[in-house]
């Protein structure tokens, strides 16, 4: 269950599940190198921010 | 507080404190080649995690060094000319977190060094123990267990921590305290009852009961504590990281935000350019520093041979209101001596000075040996065959010491009320002036002793208290700083406040007992104050638990050291008036880099802002005059990294400390801080940009 919570555990899981869920959106106007990565980058900004809130709500475990 | 450790040979002149540090300065070379590599470790993602500024940094950093490789990621009109600028971002960003890391190790690796110096000192010896049927058996020490009971003798290495629970020895503390002098140990002593494991014992015999598990002794948690493994952030550490954080994510919005703003306006801004926005934005400069700003605050109280059991005990001296002081040891010199005979009832001084002799001739303080010296130039002689008496030892219950002679004699000398009330219990008058004379004493700031032969009293002894010098000035300067001095002393309430007016404290408790100590550091907290205090007996070690900075003696007992949060390797307790001073010095150098590295901000939107949106007419804040769009990106990322290694050194001594007030504080941190903040990167952005332009970088 403490994996389960911990920032290193579900960070990455968001990341490939979340450009694998929107990278399809930008198919008709990116070519699928573009789109793929695209939706990594939203979906990195996404992850970062839920990171970020993660430290502002338990600083003391970072 | 007990009375300190006996010493039996004198002591080695003491040179001035930074000299007779026991935790060697690391070498510097090393450290730095060490932190170099450390640095380069720390760039794994699941160590950067853990700084939320400098993790946004890192993933910047990922982002453009992808772009550089391939510049047709994102968009699929994108060529290689892009490929050099990314190229350079990217090596800015890497040298930001580099920098950082560095600073975090270069802290950490002083610690280590400093571990190190400490492990030498633990070298595994073998212990001779006491098996329950009285039989000794040779064991290593790594198996010595908590009770277990230990026979130690001249030469050897005390195999673990532990209580003396018979014999007299002296012992060579020199691997703990740096301090050359042997001192003595002894069963009963409640100072100097304690050993240390890795000291040496130099003569004797001693039998030890042992007092923690291998791994757990003093010198292990100094370890472990120097080394940074029982690093936990502080509150003030924690509340930064949360405002660090909260303006990271402020910034990562805005930034976000901006390409559909900039599409709108016609322009479109390359991923790098946002990123490298990004970072110019967020606190970089604090968020690199602040770790390795807290561990530099534990080695400098390490440095003054202090060690805190925690980084909070640290900072909380920096917010410390109130010092409860021992008179004793702290506000005078230790040892009181005997200055002038003042004889009552019709005796003479000579008479005076022979009872005096008489009721010190056992009594082996520095006060007692000085009462028999004044009285040997006065002539005195025993009146009685010294090996015939019977010495009586002082008692806090009794307040008096003595001499009991085979033919019924008893010479006393003591608290002006106990030997009042001595005399009294034997039929014996007491004369009018041994009240004036105990008022003069006492108004001179001395401690006035009473002597008594049987139920008669000869006088009064005048023994002087010495404040020590400079103190006075360290008091005002607390005073500046907002911290209140109290002074705790067992003299009566006239000397108490003659002691406490010349030593310019704020308040003082006279006639204290132990329980005292814990009464006036509770009413100070029901105020909502932070106190500190030092102790060594076990008698003190409440009060030290209760205080919010306690510091121990290193030669006060386990039962102190284990109650306190800081120990005092050196066994000086002024020196708790330093380590104020160098918590406030942490707090001050924490605030004075925060508050340098927002006031950067401002320079950098002058620089990449009008970079972002250049030809929407936003060029005239191009106040710096930068000669492109990308060159001034490009310098204020250089600048934004080279700032923190400049700002390395700083952050490691700490800004220099001054006595002031909070609001004087604030005031000359904004203004130097605050207004450097703004103008340096200015300058720093603007010569930057010129020696890109030199060098045809862009």
């Amino acid at each position: 269950m403490l994996r389960v919570l911990n920032v290193r555990f579900w960070l990455p899981l968001l990341l490939v599940a979340g450009t694998l869920l929107i990278a399809p959106l930008f198919r008709s106007s990116q070519p699928p190198l573009q789109s793929h990565t695209l939706a990594l980058l939203l979906c990195g900004t996404a992850a970062l921010s839920a990171y970020l809130f993660a430290v502002i709500a338990q600083p003391e475990k970072f | 507080m007990t009375s300190s450790t006996r010493v039996l040979f004198p002591r080695m002149p003491r040179g001035p404190r930074h000299d007779r540090r026991y935790l060697e300065r690391p070498r510097q070379q090393g450290l730095v080649q060490r932190a170099v590599t450390e640095a380069f470790r720390k760039l794994d993602p699941r160590l950067a995690v853990a700084n939320p500024v400098m993790f946004v940094v890192w993933c910047g950093t990922v982002l453009c060094l992808a772009l550089t490789l391939d510049p047709r990621l994102l968009d699929a009109q994108a060529g290689a000319r892009e490929r050099g600028f990314n190229a350079l971002i990217s090596l800015t960003l890497l040298a930001t977190l580099l920098f950082a890391n560095f600073a975090e190790a270069l802290a950490e690796g002083r610690g280590k060094a400093q571990a190190d110096a400490l492990r030498r000192t633990q070298a595994r010896t073998q212990a001779r123990r006491q098996m329950p049927d009285g039989s000794i058996e040779l064991v290593d020490s790594s198996v010595l267990r908590k009770g277990d009971v230990v026979l130690v003798q001249g030469g050897d290495v005390i195999p673990a921590d532990g209580e003396v629970t018979a014999g007299v020895a002296s012992v060579d503390e020199s691997a703990i305290t740096g301090e050359s002098a042997p001192v003595l140990k002894e069963a009963g002593s409640d100072v100097a009852g304690s050993v240390t494991g890795g000291t040496r014992i130099l003569s004797d015999q001693l039998t030890l009961r042992i007092s923690a598990d291998p791994g757990k002794g003093f010198i292990d948690r100094m370890i472990a504590l120097v080394e940074g493994a029982e690093r936990s952030k502080t509150p003030n550490e924690i509340a930064l990281t949360v405002l660090l954080a909260v303006l990271t994510q402020v910034f990562l919005i805005a930034v976000v935000t901006l390409p559909p703003v900039a599409d709108v306006l016609g322009q479109a801004p390359s991923v790098v350019t946002l990123v490298a926005l990004l970072v110019a934005l967020i606190p970089t400069t604090i968020g690199g520093l602040l770790s390795a700003i807290g561990i530099a605050g534990m080695d400098r109280v390490a440095q003054f041979n202090v060690i805190a059991t925690s980084g909070r005990a640290v900072e909380a001296c920096g917010d410390i209101n109130t010092l409860v002081l021992d008179k004793t040891g702290t506000i005078t010199l230790g040892n009181r001596l005997a200055e002038e005979f003042m004889p009552v009832g019709g005796h003479t001084t000579a008479e005076l000075a022979e009872v005096a002799l008489a009721a010190s001739c056992f009594d082996q303080t520095p006060e007692g040996r000085s009462i028999v010296r004044l009285a040997e130039k006065f002539g005195a002689a025993l009146p009685f065959t010294a090996e015939q008496a019977t010495g009586i030892e002082f008692s806090a219950r009794t307040r008096m010491s003595g001499t009991d002679t085979p033919d019924g004699i008893e010479f006393r000398k003591g608290a002006v009320d106990a030997i009042k009330g001595f005399v009294r219990s034997r039929t014996g008058t007491v004369p009018a002036e041994l009240d004036a004379c105990f008022e003069k004493v006492s108004r001179l700031g001395g401690t006035p002793l009473a002597v008594c032969r049987g139920n008669e009293v000869v006088g009064v002894i005048y023994l002087k208290d010495i404040i020590k010098p400079g103190i006075r000035e360290r008091f005002d300067q607390l005073r500046r700083m907002g911290i209140r001095t109290v002074m705790l002393t067992g003299d009566n309430p006239i000397t108490a406040g003659v002691i406490a007016r010349e030593a310019g404290v704020d308040d003082f408790i006279a006639e204290a007992t132990p329980e005292d100590k814990i009464a006036v550091i509770q009413q100070e907290q029901k105020l909502g104050k932070l106190v500190a205090m030092t102790g060594d007996g076990s008698n003190d070690a409440p009060a030290l638990a209760q205080a919010n900075v306690g510091v121990a003696m290193n030669s006060g007992t386990q039962a102190a050291k284990e109650a306190a949060n800081m120990v005092d390797l050196d066994s000086d307790p002024t020196k708790l008036i330093d380590i104020v001073t160098i918590g406030k010095q942490l707090l001050i150098t924490r605030g004075a880099l925060t508050t340098f590295s927002i006031a950067n901000d401002i320079a950098k939107y002058f620089a990449i802002l009008p970079a972002l949106f250049a030809g929407v007419g936003l060029e005239a804040l191009n106040v710096m005059r930068l000669a492109s769009p990308q060159s001034a990106i490009l310098s204020a990322m250089v600048f934004n990294a080279l700032i923190i290694p400049a700002l390395v050194p700083l952050a490691l001594k700490g800004v220099q400390f001054r006595p002031m007030s909070a609001d004087q504080l604030l005031r000359r941190n904004l203004l130097v801080y605050g207004a450097g903040g703004v103008v340096a990167p200015f300058i720093g952005i603007k010569v930057i940009d010129l020696a890109i332009g030199a060098l045809r970088l862009i």
